[in-house]
C-alpha cells in the first residue's frame, strides 16, 4: 500500500532518520500508519498525548507518547493536520498547544529583538569608527616614534627608485635642493632629515615619503615655468611629512581591514567587498583632506621662507587648464581639482600679511636647459 | 534522476542519468562531463534577490547549475572541489535536511533550497556562520564533505557532542546548541576544540571526518610567503 507521508516518528525501535507515516486525527486520538508496517487496531488516545514545538523554524507539532512500554516521538508539520489536531484535542492539550504556540512567538520575538539590537550595534560602531577615525588615527600615528617613519621611508624611496635614472648632479639637482633647503630652513626642531632625489622622468610631479625623502621628477622641472613654482609643490610635500599623512593613511588602511576582519568574523564575500569598496573610497577622501591641509600649510611655509607664494597659485591654474584641455586627471587623480586648490590658495594668501618676496639666485632658464642638453644616461 | 556514486573513497563522483526533459541543479562548477543530449544553464535560484543572499551570507554560489536532459536521456559525472566522500540521500517530503555551506552539491530540481539564519550565538560562534541551507521538499539530495562522512543517528532525547567544523547536515527534527568545550573561556582555546554543537535526537546527524579549517592552517605553513 502506497501512501503520503505526512509525518515522521521517531522511537528506540525505529530508524534515526525517523519513520515517514501518515497521521489521521479523529475525535478518539491519533492514527498512525506506516508503509511496511501493520496498521494500529486503535487510535493512540489523546490522554496520553504531550506536545510541544520543534524543528528548525519550531514549525513543527511534537506529539510525544508512551503505550505498552515503547515511546514515540511524532514530528508533524503539514498546517492541516496541525489544525485538525488542535481542533480535535480536549481542553487540556489545546491549553498545551496554546501554552507551547505562545511560547515559540516570544521565542521568535526575542530572536528579533537580539538580531536588530545586534545589527543595530554593529551599525552604529561602523557609524561611530567611520566618524571618528580621524581621531583614532591621530592618537595611534602620534604613538609611532619618528625613527621608524626614516627607517619605513629610506625602505620605501629604494624600491621607488629601482629601475629609475637618478640626476646626480648638475644646475638642476643644485637648484632643487636650494629650493628645499630654503623652505626646510624655516622649520625649527624638524623630527626628520629632508632629502631631495632629482629622477629622470616626464611625470610632472613631486612626492615625499614619510620620515623626510622627497622625490622630484625632471618632468616638473621643465614643465615649470619659474622656481617659485618648484618652490609651491616641494612646501605642500614637506608638509605632507610634517603631518605626516603617509603615516595615516598606512594606519587608517591597516585600521580597516582589522575592524573589518573583527566585526564580520568569516563572512569572506563580505570581507572582501568591504577591502575593495571601503578602503578605496576612504583612502581617496582622506587623501583630499590631507592634499588641502598639505596646500596651506605649505603656502605658509612659502611665506615663512619669503618665496612668492604667487608661483605655487600659477602652477594649479596651469595644471587647472590642462585637465579641462586634456582631461589629464590621473596626473593627480587623488588630488583635489585644481581650480578649488587655486581659489582656496588666494583666499588663504589674502588673510597673510603682505610681503616682499625675496627671488632665487639661480637662473631658472638656465637650469631647464641644462636639462636638455644632457640626455639622460642609459638605464643600467 | 537516478544516482550513483562511482569511486568510492577519497576522490569519488556522481554518476547521475536522466529521462528526457528531466533535470536537476548542482553546485555551480561540479560538473566533470556529460552526454551531448544535455545543456548546462546557469539559473539564480529562486530569484536575484535569493541568489544574492545566498552568495553574500553563506558563501555559495551565486548560481546553481542546471543540467537539462533537452535532448533525450542522458548522464553527467559531477564532482566536488574537496577531496571526501559523497552521500546521497532520498527525501519523502517530510524530513528536511539543514547543510552547511560548503555541503551541497547537487540535487532533484523538486526540491527547496533556502538560506536560513542561524540564531545570534550559534551564527556567531558556531564556525558556519549566519546562515545555512535549509533543504526540503521531495526529490534526491546529494551532499558532499571533506573526508569522510559519518552518520550519527540520534533517538528522541538522546545527545551528542559535534566540534562545528565537522558538521555536514543535520536533520530539521534535531535540536542543537553551541557551547563552550571546556569549562572555562581559556581552557576551550587551549584544549584546540573552542566551540561545539551539543545536538538532541530524534534525528541524524551527518559528519565530516577531517576538518577543513584545520587542514587550511596546516597547508599554510608550507606556504612559500612573498618577499615583496
Amino acid at each position: 500500500m502506497s501512501l503520503t507521508p505526512n509525518a515522521l516518528c521517531f522511537g528506540s525501535d525505529l530508524p534515526g532518520s525517523g519513520l515517514p507515516c501518515r497521521v489521521e486525527i479523529s475525535s478518539d486520538g491519533l492514527t498512525l500508519h506506516a508503509a511496511d508496517q501493520a496498521p494500529a487496531d486503535r487510535p493512540v488516545p489523546f490522554s496520553l498525548l504531550s506536545v510541544e514545538a520543534g524543528g528548525f523554524d519550531h514549525d513543527q507539532l511534537v506529539v510525544k507518547w508512551e503505550q505498552a512500554g515503547v515511546g514515540r516521538t511524532l514530528y508533524i508539520k503539514e498546517a492541516s493536520v496541525i489544525a485538525s489536531f488542535r481542533q480535535a484535542a480536549p481542553p487540556e492539550l489545546a491549553a498545551q498547544m496554546e501554552r507551547t504556540a505562545h511560547a515559540v512567538r516570544r521565542t521568535r520575538s526575542t530572536r528579533r529583538a537580539v538580531l536588530l539590537t545586534v545589527a543595530g550595534t554593529v551599525l552604529a560602531v561602523v557609524l561611530g569608527a567611520w566618524l571618528g577615525m580621524d581621531a583614532l588615527v591621530g592618537v595611534a600615528v602620534s604613538r609611532i616614534p619618528p625613527e621608524w617613519e626614516k627607517q619605513l621611508g629610506q625602505m620605501v624611496l629604494q624600491d621607488a627608485l629601482a629601475g629609475q635614472t637618478v640626476v646626480t648632479e648638475g644646475p638642476a639637482v643644485e637648484a632643487v635642493q636650494a629650493i628645499a633647503t630654503r623652505l626646510t630652513g624655516q622649520i625649527p626642531n624638524s623630527p626628520y632629515p629632508f632629502t631631495v632625489t632629482v629622477v629622470h622622468s616626464p611625470v610632472v610631479n613631486a612626492f615625499a615619503l614619510p620620515g623626510g625623502p622627497i622625490v622630484v621628477f625632471t618632468g616638473l622641472i621643465k614643465e615649470a615655468s619659474s622656481p617659485e613654482e618648484v618652490a609651491g609643490v616641494l612646501g605642500h610635500e614637506i608638509n605632507h611629512v610634517l603631518q605626516r599623512h603617509g603615516m595615516e593613511r598606512i594606519v587608517k588602511t591597516l585600521g580597516i581591514v582589522a575592524v573589518a576582519a573583527i566585526v564580520l568574523g568569516d563572512q569572506q564575500g563580505l570581507i572582501g567587498l568591504a577591502k575593495e569598496l571601503g578602503v578605496q573610497m576612504i583612502t581617496l577622501k582622506f587623501n583630499r583632506e590631507q592634499e588641502t591641509e598639505a596646500d596651506l600649510t605649505g603656502l605658509r611655509l612659502l611665506h615663512k621662507a619669503k618665496v612668492d607664494p604667487a608661483g605655487m597659485i600659477a602652477f594649479f591654474e596651469r595644471l587647472a587648464k590642462s585637465e579641462k584641455e586634456q582631461q589629464r586627471i590621473e596626473l593627480l587623480s587623488t588630488h583635489p581639482m585644481s581650480t578649488a586648490r587655486a581659489e582656496r590658495l588666494k583666499a588663504e594668501l589674502n588673510a597673510l600679511p603682505k610681503f616682499l618676496p625675496e627671488p632665487f639666485a639661480f637662473e631658472w632658464e638656465a637650469v631647464q636647459a641644462s636639462l636638455k642638453a644632457a640626455p639622460p644616461p642609459a638605464k643600467s | 534522476m537516478k544516482s550513483e556514486i562511482l569511486y568510492p573513497g577519497a576522490f569519488p563522483m556522481v554518476r547521475v542519468q536522466l529521462d528526457s526533459g528531466e533535470s536537476f541543479k548542482a553546485e555551480s562548477g561540479a560538473m566533470v562531463s556529460m552526454s551531448p543530449t544535455l545543456d548546462v544553464e546557469s539559473k539564480m535560484e529562486g530569484g536575484l534577490l535569493k541568489a544574492l543572499s545566498r552568495k553574500v551570507l553563506t558563501g555559495e554560489h551565486f548560481f546553481f547549475q542546471t543540467l537539462r536532459a533537452t535532448r533525450g536521456a542522458g548522464e553527467a559525472l559531477l564532482a566536488p572541489t574537496v577531496p571526501g566522500e559523497i552521500v546521497i540521500l532520498e527525501l519523502d517530503g517530510v524530513n528536511e535536511y539543514l547543510v552547511q555551506k560548503d555541503g551541497f552539491l547537487a540535487g532533484s530540481q523538486s526540491l527547496a533550497i533556502e538560506s536560513k539564519m542561524q540564531s545570534f550565538t550559534r551564527g556567531l560562534l558556531g564556525g558556519e556562520g549566519f546562515f545555512i541551507l535549509k533543504i526540503g521538499g521531495k526529490g534526491t539530495l546529494i551532499l558532499n564533505s571533506f573526508g569522510a562522512i559519518h552518520l550519527m543517528e540520534l533517538k528522541p532525547d538522546e545527545e551528542y557532542i559535534v566540534d562545528n567544523s565537522h558538521l555536514v547536515a543535520w536533520t530539521a527534527t534535531t535540536t542543537y546548541k553551541i557551547e563552550k568545550a571546556a569549562a572555562g573561556w581559556i581552557s576551550s582555546f587551549t584544549s584546540g576544540e573552542g566551540f561545539i554543537c551539543r545536538f538532541r535526537g530524534p534525528g541524524v546527524v551527518y559528519i565530516q571526518t577531517r576538518n577543513p579549517q584545520s587542514f587550511g592552517a596546516w597547508v599554510r605553513q608550507f606556504m612559500p610567503t612573498s618577499s615583496e
